[in-house]
């Protein structure tokens, strides 16, 4: 048996390759050399101005000297000195580096807004991918009390050396109680950010130049902060008006649930409990929204010249400007996803898990990088599926859903065999290392699709060769397993989607390598229908796109129908009678055998039918490819099936038999509408079933509503489908050169009903 | 001197060779160079040509504290030294105050914003060995 286990590493290697190990040009959050000593006893400086200025005009015009290691693409990335656009530093004539504005002026509580309000839309800003440079940190009170280093709480303010014992303004007890709560939330989000999978580029930007964001400084100290500054509202409620008192009070209290939010998230325990703060917010967001307009702006207290401070190689770039209506929306979109989140972690099945990460993931747009590294931290903490159950729970739950329900191979007592000849001590040996060589790949999907979408598909990339060595590690397996469980092979005939009659041949179930085999090819579905949401393909190739995903639905249907038959041969020939809980559990596996056939023949059907129809429009020129002065179709098709070249099960169909399946040259114009139109009654019976389905048998729990959203999509986009093909039917009936009539529009994949299907809308010209 | 420049031919006349030999010398070297704003930049020699520009590797930026600023630390220094101030003593003066710094990366100063460059080396490295004289200083 070959373990090929430097291959399991592939896609783990993917993940180690992600930003955050990569130090990138712009926001290298690396500490900078050691600065050095400006005077120092042992080192002398020479003046050397014209020395060198008269050895440099000696070298002829473009020579240079450098340094043999040093490239000129290097020196792109240089700032240049005295460039007002690159260098921060650059001062206007007579402009000061220092701040013109004093903090310590006296505010008004609807200035105090504004600035909470401004801090809230460049909160927002930096959780949606900008820098601190250009959202919270070109706040003079933040900037203020961050710099110099605060060591305790008391330093911790924008004022300074304060006699101690006066009591605050209050306002300024308002803001900086605020500003305190503001600044430590950040550094929990930036951590937990930091220390999981997201792509700094893309998703999120942790560096802080050298900024501590309070993290020394414990995080009750400034709840009782935030307390007391509320505290001090309730005193002077009368003075600066109740409402005004309420606003400036749900914004502190916005400030201690997000922090108790975070606190209690490290728990991964019951989510009812977890989910309290998050409602909280939710509850206070609103009021807060409409007491925006008490505030008054106060546009002096950011500016990109604290930028000049901090420590970077960025040139100054603008303040980011969110509107508040956009930082309204993100905010409850937040807190909606913080309490959606926290449902993960009540696990009812390994199928149910995958669907919820599947789904909360699908979400448009899609959840913020904050909470999708929470959904990895729920997921793998220490190794630790959501907070208290190990990985070989889940996996050989999953197992036992797919092929193994009620098998030998997966009772726990195996494990106590202590003699070697006992076929029971080899089960549990080969067990384990199966589940070694298979549980990185197995929760690599989920951490696949806890990323942003483009990257969720060049992952998949790389998980479908993992799986592929996967599947060939579990064939070994299987036979090895087959000879302990004496198993005797039966004579399986596949009926499904097989159009001619095949002989029945005497088989094996090899129940790990299927299971594996079902993953890849989900995994390879996913990959072209994320093609589809990502718009991936042009128009005119969303007719071989759709018959090749068709065709890995096909596949996946045969495979689903060989589990199927083994399982319900294995159900019938038990030796002793069967246990209710161990029904159950036959029932439990097919009924996910039931869901997983109905989805690949939907997915099977509907491909078909939209294959059927944009190959037809591309034969009326309704759809006409752009110009390819230098491409060919056998090399489009090699760089679109690049990915899956290497696969050897499902193999990669032939160009000739690409071509000959997406032109279909053999039927008529009007059989192709007569086919997609026969293919749509079955997808949308697929679909309508689906629908229909219980949590429980959808293996949709505590996703379900979500679940079921995506499959009513699916079932619109079907309608939508009826419509184009009888239009396109009528608009044709002139024979082949008909179609002129027709105007055809391919949607965006976010126009449509569901991303992944993409319904030419056919209409008739006026 | 006669002519500096390289030939039509593309020869080196030796006051060339040397002058870049010299620049060579001074490369990955620790420079100190400060700017017409009066900032002075601290980094690794690079790369340079002609017009003098100077390409500094791990640079930090250090500036003098403001009019502003200094004033305040002239102030602040006065008032702490008064309670202890004897008569006729010139505090206020002599107060020192850092440079405000800042780390840069890798930077381009450009030649024509260039009014100082000076070469850090270590004492104990300059006593050893004949020290590099340029060609102008021969």
């Amino acid at each position: 048996m070959t373990m090929a286990e430097d291959e399991g590493t592939t896609m783990s290697n993917e993940f180690l390759g992600l930003s955050i190990n990569n130090p990138n040009l712009f926001y290298t959050d690396e500490p900078p050399p050691p600065p050095p000593m400006v005077s120092s006893e042992g080192i002398i400086a020479t003046d050397i101005t014209r020395k060198f200025a008269a050895a440099a005009a000696t070298l002829a015009p473009g020579e240079l000297v450098k340094d043999g290691h040093f490239t000129l693409f290097e020196s792109v990335g240089a700032l240049e000195i005295m460039d007002p656009k690159m260098d921060s530093g650059c001062l206007a004539p007579g402009e000061s580096l220092d701040e013109e504005y004093d903090v310590a002026r006296h505010l008004l509580p609807s200035e105090v807004l504004g600035i909470i309000d401004q801090l809230l839309s460049l909160e927002m800003a930096w959780h949606l991918g900008y820098p601190l440079s250009q959202t919270l940190l070109t706040n003079v009170y933040i900037e203020a009390i961050l710099m110099p280093a605060p060591a305790t709480i008391d330093e911790a303010d924008f004022i300074r050396n304060r006699n101690d014992g006066a009591p605050r303004d209050p306002m300024f007890a308002v803001l900086r109680a605020y500003c305190l709560g503001l600044l430590k939330s950040c550094w929990y989000v930036c951590e937990r950010i930091k220390f999981e999978h997201y792509y700094e580029e893309e998703d999120f930007v942790t560096n802080t130049y050298h900024r501590s964001l309070l993290d020394n400084i414990d995080r009750d100290l400034i709840r009782d902060e935030l307390m007391a500054a509320r505290s001090i509202l309730h005193n002077i409620r009368r003075t600066i008006s109740e409402e005004m008192a309420q606003a400036l009070g749900f914004r502190l209290e916005l400030r201690t649930a997000f922090l108790r939010a975070i606190e209690l998230s490290e728990l991964r325990s019951n989510p009812e409990s977890l989910s309290l703060p998050w409602s909280q917010m939710k509850a206070v967001w609103e009021p807060i929204n409409k007491s925006h307009h008490l505030g008054s702006p106060v546009p002096k207290a950011f500016s990109t010249k604290i930028q000049r401070k901090l420590a970077s190689t960025m040139p100054p770039r603008p303040i980011v400007h969110l509107s508040f209506e956009e930082t309204y929306e993100h905010f409850r979109k937040l807190f909606i996803d913080g309490i959606d989140v926290l449902k993960v972690l009540n696990y009812s099945d390994s199928q149910s898990l995958l669907n919820f990460v599947l789904t909360f993931q699908a979400q448009k747009p899609q959840p913020l990088v904050y909470i999708r590294t929470l959904l990895q931290t729920f997921l793998f903490k220490d190794m630790i599926i959501l907070g208290h159950l190990s990985i070989r729970y889940v996996i050989d739950d999953d197992l036992a859903i797919v092929v193994l329900p009620c098998s030998r191979l997966l009772d726990p007592s195996n494990d106590d065999i202590e003699v070697p000849y006992d076929p029971r001590y080899a089960m549990a040996h080969q067990m384990e290392l199966f589940r070694q060589r298979a549980a990185q790949s197995y929760l690599d999907i989920f951490r696949a699709f806890c990323q942003n979408r483009c990257r969720v598909r060049r992952t998949l990339y790389h998980a479908i060769q993992d799986w592929e060595t996967v599947q060939m590690d579990a064939m070994a397996i299987d036979r090895l397993l087959q000879v302990q469980l004496e198993e005797k092979p039966i004579f399986y005939q596949p009926s499904l989607f097989v159009s001619e009659e095949v002989a029945p041949e005497p088989a094996y179930s090899l129940p790990l390598s299927s299971w594996a085999l079902l993953y890849k090819l989900r995994l390879m579905e996913w990959i072209v229908q994320l093609g589809f949401e990502l718009e991936t393909y042009q128009p005119d190739e969303l007719a071989g796109m759709y018959w090749y995903l068709g065709h890995l639905a096909k596949t996946r249907g045969q495979l689903v129908e060989r589990i199927k038959a083994f399982t319900m041969h294995r159900r019938a020939n038990h030796r002793l009678p069967l246990t209710p809980a161990m029904e159950a559990q036959y029932e439990r596996s097919l009924a996910y055998l039931r869901v997983t056939m109905l989805d690949a023949v939907a997915t099977w059907e509907f491909s078909r039918v939209l294959s059927c129809m944009y190959t037809v429009l591309l034969r009326l020129k309704l759809i006409v490819p752009p110009p390819r002065p230098y491409s060919t179709d056998a090399l489009r098709y090699e760089i679109r099936m690049k990915p899956f070249l290497s696969i050897t099960l499902p193999e990669l169909p032939t160009i000739e038999a690409f071509t000959q399946g997406t032109t279909q040259p053999e039927c008529s114009t009007a059989s192709l509408i007569e086919c997609a139109s026969n293919a749509i009654g079955g997808a949308r019976k697929s679909f309508d079933v689906l629908g229909k389905l219980s949590e429980q048998d959808a293996f949709a729990v505590d996703t379900h509503e979500r679940w079921l959203r995506g499959t009513k999509n699916c079932f619109k986009s079907i309608i939508a489908a009826s419509i184009a093909i009888s239009n396109l039917s009528d608009g044709t009936k002139g024979g082949v050169e008909g179609g002129e009539g027709l105007q055809v529009v391919v949607p965006k994949p976010d126009k449509g009903y569901h991303e992944w299907w993409i319904v030419p809308k056919i209409t008739q010209k006026r | 001197m006669e002519d500096t420049r390289t030939s039509p031919e593309g020869v080196q006349t030796p006051a060339q060779t040397e002058a870049a030999d010299y620049l060579r010398s001074l490369l990955n070297k620790n420079l100190r160079v400060t700017t017409t704003d009066s900032r002075m930049f601290w980094g690794a020699f690079k790369c340079t040509d002609p017009e003098s520009n100077l390409v500094l590797q791990h640079t930090y930026e250090y500036r003098h504290p403001s009019m502003q600023k200094q004033a305040e630390g002239s102030a602040a220094a006065a008032a702490a030294s008064g309670a202890t101030a004897t008569p006729g003593s010139s505090v206020a003066q002599t107060f020192k105050m850092d440079m405000t710094s800042r780390y840069l990366g890798l930077v381009v100063v450009p030649g024509e914003h260039i009014v100082k460059i000076e070469l850090e080396e270590f004492a104990s490295q300059m006593k050893r060995g004949p020290q590099y004289r340029s060609p102008t200083e021969l």
